[in-house]
């Protein structure tokens, strides 16, 4: 199980977390199967907009690619610049 | 007549500076220069106040200087490099104060931005610091594009501008005033109301004290922050330049209205805009930074620090969203922790990042309370946020080493993390009072004999200016470079490819290629060709600044997808009638950096002052998964040096000598 964090402009519900119990192994995966729970998140997050950040980490390259496990919790991240 | 001697400090360059002339004289011989009237349709004259004598003169900048260099930041840096005698100090009432407002400002959405110019009392080197809010557009509906300020007033003086022409009013009843009192005094004494039919510029007592860090405030945040601008106007005792009049429509070469609703959709349905910047604003930042293991923390002597502070903790305090003059995504956050009359500093405007992360982890404080209330603080007392917190927390890394004690603070023990003595300096900072007085000085403490030499050390600046942002460039080579080069000093405003920290993009080698126009390393850590993208974003800020647009809304700041050189030329075009191929556009970009250096030059800039500080070539990052990242000397001379390269500057970081010559022709 993977646990998704989402910002709460993408948020479909209440609650900010998702659960996706599928056999995902990369982002990549990841991101289809939450497509396949909120369709239409797929597009959405094909945006520079969002990074994602791993059990903390933030993904600054490489990002779909990045092997995941049982039980990591995986951000979704709006990233801005400041003034 | 001018007369004219050989600039002493930028041989061989053919620079005549009227040195042995006065202001005044300088002043007359480029009125006489420029044109009566306006150049295009729009154009907005340039008002040069002696505020000595309480005389007017004006004209218009002329189009050459306009086709090489727009106006608002651009033509701010043609009347510097004019009227700037190098020989005199920053503060002296010969160097000028320049207000301009970009050729856009007022008309298009999200273009509501001016930049005021001069000589840094804080840095030493180009003042130039950006603004929005209402000011900027008043004064083009005002038909007033520059206001160039110059001698000392002989007493306290409020400037009011009414259909185009300047009335110099007695300041002395507003001394002493900050800006929450004084916002509320002047519709009293004025009438109107702000946003709809009155606009001001005004120092506080910061300002009225010279304090470094003091900002002209623009509204109840919006300032001109960085470099000193506060303590320059202060200099010249203007307490205030307040505007009226009422929003109208320009005249414009063609019709422009249809193209304005393509860039408010454009701005509105991008993302960056949809998910961060009208929901939360720039606070939003903290969290990837914290994350990412390059939130400036403790002086940057770490570089992670708690979420307490992420963005969703300010949300319980922010009562709605604020912006500027005309603009349609309202990036400001509000802010409102209680609704007691008698608490000043219960509410206000912001915070915005920079203020989060400087009076947050750079000072180790962990409350979210704390940070708002402090930025509230800054706000009435007229503070540069990025200044004043990188200056508290050098000092406190001074007092933590040891190299600094009680007998330099006054008797204070300075301890991370403690909001209420940091409170209580800036009070003090603000009246130059005990401690207050050496923090006033800011970078220059040592300069200045407060400091032993040894604190330079610590010092986070860059040609004299504190880092504006909290973010750790030891990880994001481009970012590095940006702060070393940029030419106000260490500002991640003026060039930061912030696109390098999206993944999105990272990932997509063409992508990244088109939007920089050559390839670009993906590896946010790499050196490789990150000169070329720092080179494509300077060219791109300085158009912005240079037509008025905000710098959130530009093109390659926050998104790929923002307004950038295409719909400007596009409504340049239409505004103004003047037609810019796009590479002509980027071009002027390139001119606006290139005169800047030229002008940096002559206040003795060199290449040895595009650097960073000690602590980022000496020490690793140490949390997160770039732990062990810091800047290789080496490496970072020869990216400064494909840096000059690519952007067709000397070895010694001025334009080459047909590049020089070209400007030289412009600017006169």
């Amino acid at each position: 199980m993977i646990s998704v964090l989402l910002p709460s402009t993408l948020r479909v519900s209440d609650s900010d977390h998702l659960e996706v119990h599928e056999d995902v192994h990369t982002i990549a995966e990841l991101v289809e199967a939450l497509d396949r729970k909120i369709p239409g998140l797929r597009e959405q997050l094909d945006d520079s907009v969002f990074n994602f950040a791993v059990n903390d980490e933030m993904l600054l390259i490489h990002a779909r690619e990045r092997a995941l496990n049982d039980g990591d919790v995986v951000e979704v991240i709006p990233t801005i610049s400041g003034g | 007549m001018r007369l004219a001697t050989l600039c002493p400090r930028l041989e061989p360059c053919r620079v005549y500076h009227p040195q042995l002339m006065n202001i005044r004289d300088r002043v007359s011989a480029l009125v006489a220069e420029l044109p009566r009237e306006p150049q295009f349709p729009t154009q907005g004259a340039t008002l040069f106040v002696d505020l000595e004598r309480q005389q007017i003169s004006r004209g218009y900048t002329p189009m050459r200087v306009v086709k090489s260099l727009l106006a608002g930041r651009g033509a701010n840096m043609f009347y510097l490099h004019r009227l700037l005698d190098e020989t005199l100090e920053p503060l002296h009432p010969d160097i000028p104060l320049i207000f301009g407002s970009g050729v856009l400002t007022g008309i298009v959405p999200s273009a509501a931005r001016g930049n005021a110019t001069s000589w840094s009392p804080e840095s030493g080197v180009l003042m130039d610091s950006n603004a929005g809010d209402y000011f900027p557009s008043f004064i083009r509906m005002n038909g007033i594009d520059h206001i160039v300020l110059f001698g000392r007033a002989a007493a306290w003086t409020l400037l009011r501008i009414r259909q185009g022409e300047v009335e110099f009013l007695d300041g002395s009843a507003y001394l002493g005033l900050d800006n929450i009192d004084l916002r509320e005094r002047i519709p009293q004494d004025f009438g109107g109301t702000w946003n709809r039919d009155l606009a001001m510029v005004n120092v506080t007592r910061a300002g009225e004290n010279q304090v470094l860090c003091s900002a002209i405030m623009g509204g109840p945040k919006a300032c001109y922050a960085r470099g000193g601008p506060g303590a320059k106007m202060g200099s010249l005792k203007v307490k205030a330049i307040v505007v009226q009049g009422q929003t109208r429509d320009f005249e414009t070469a063609q019709p422009y209205k249809g193209y304005n609703r393509t860039i408010a959709q454009k701005l509105l349905d991008t993302s960056v805009v949809k998910h961060a910047l009208k929901t939360m604003g720039t606070p939003f930042l903290y969290k990837p930074s914290r994350l990412l293991g390059a939130m400036g923390t403790k002086n940057n002597q770490e570089t992670t620090w708690t979420d307490k502070l992420d963005a969703e903790n300010i949300t319980p305090y922010r009562p709605g969203m604020s912006g500027c003059f005309r603009c349609p995504v309202n990036c400001r956050p509000l802010n409102e922790m209680n609704q007691d009359a008698a608490d000043k500093y219960g509410r206000g405007d912001g915070p915005e990042y920079v203020t989060l992360g400087k009076f947050g982890p750079n000072v180790g404080i962990d409350r979210i309370e704390s940070v708002i209330r402090l930025n509230n603080i800054c706000n009435d007392l007229g503070l540069d946020t990025a200044s004043t917190g990188s200056t508290i927390a050098w000092a406190l890394e001074l007092f933590q080493r040891g190299i600094i004690d009680t007998t330099h603070t006054g008797g204070f023990e300075l301890k991370w993390g403690d909001a209420d003595l940091i409170e209580r300096l800036l009070f003090m900072i603000s009246r130059r009072e005990g401690f207050g007085n050496v923090l006033a000085d800011t970078t220059r403490a040592v300069e200045k004999g407060h400091y032993p030499p040894p604190a330079l050390k610590y010092r986070m600046a860059v040609k004299g200016l504190m880092q504006s942002d909290p973010h750790d460039a030891r990880i994001l080579k481009a970012f590095a470079l940006g702060l070393a080069v940029a030419t106000r000093g260490m500002d991640h405003l003026r060039n930061r490819v912030t696109l390098e920290i999206n993944a999105r993009i990272n990932d997509d080698p063409a992508f990244k290629q088109r939007l920089y126009g050559a390839p670009v390393s993906a590896a946010p850590n790499s050196y490789d060709t990150k000169e070329r993208a720092v080179r494509v974003c300077e060219n791109m800020y300085a158009v912005g600044d240079s037509v008025g647009m905000c710098r959130f809304t530009t093109k390659l700041f926050n998104s790929p997808s923002l307004p950038g050189l295409e719909e400007f030329a596009a409504q340049i075009q239409n505004v103004t009638g003047i037609s810019y191929a796009i590479d002509e556009l980027d071009r002027v970009g390139h001119n606006v950096m290139g005169l800047e250096r030229m002008i940096n030059a002559r206040l003795g800039v060199t290449r040895s002052h595009d650097t960073l500080p000690d602590r980022w070539f000496d020490e690793p990052v140490t949390f997160g998964s770039y732990k062990g990242e810091k800047i290789d000397r080496g490496e970072f001379d020869a990216m400064l040096s494909r840096f000059y390269e690519v952007s067709n500057l000397t070895p010694d970081g001025v334009p080459v000598d047909a590049w020089r010559q070209e400007l030289q022709q412009v600017i006169g």
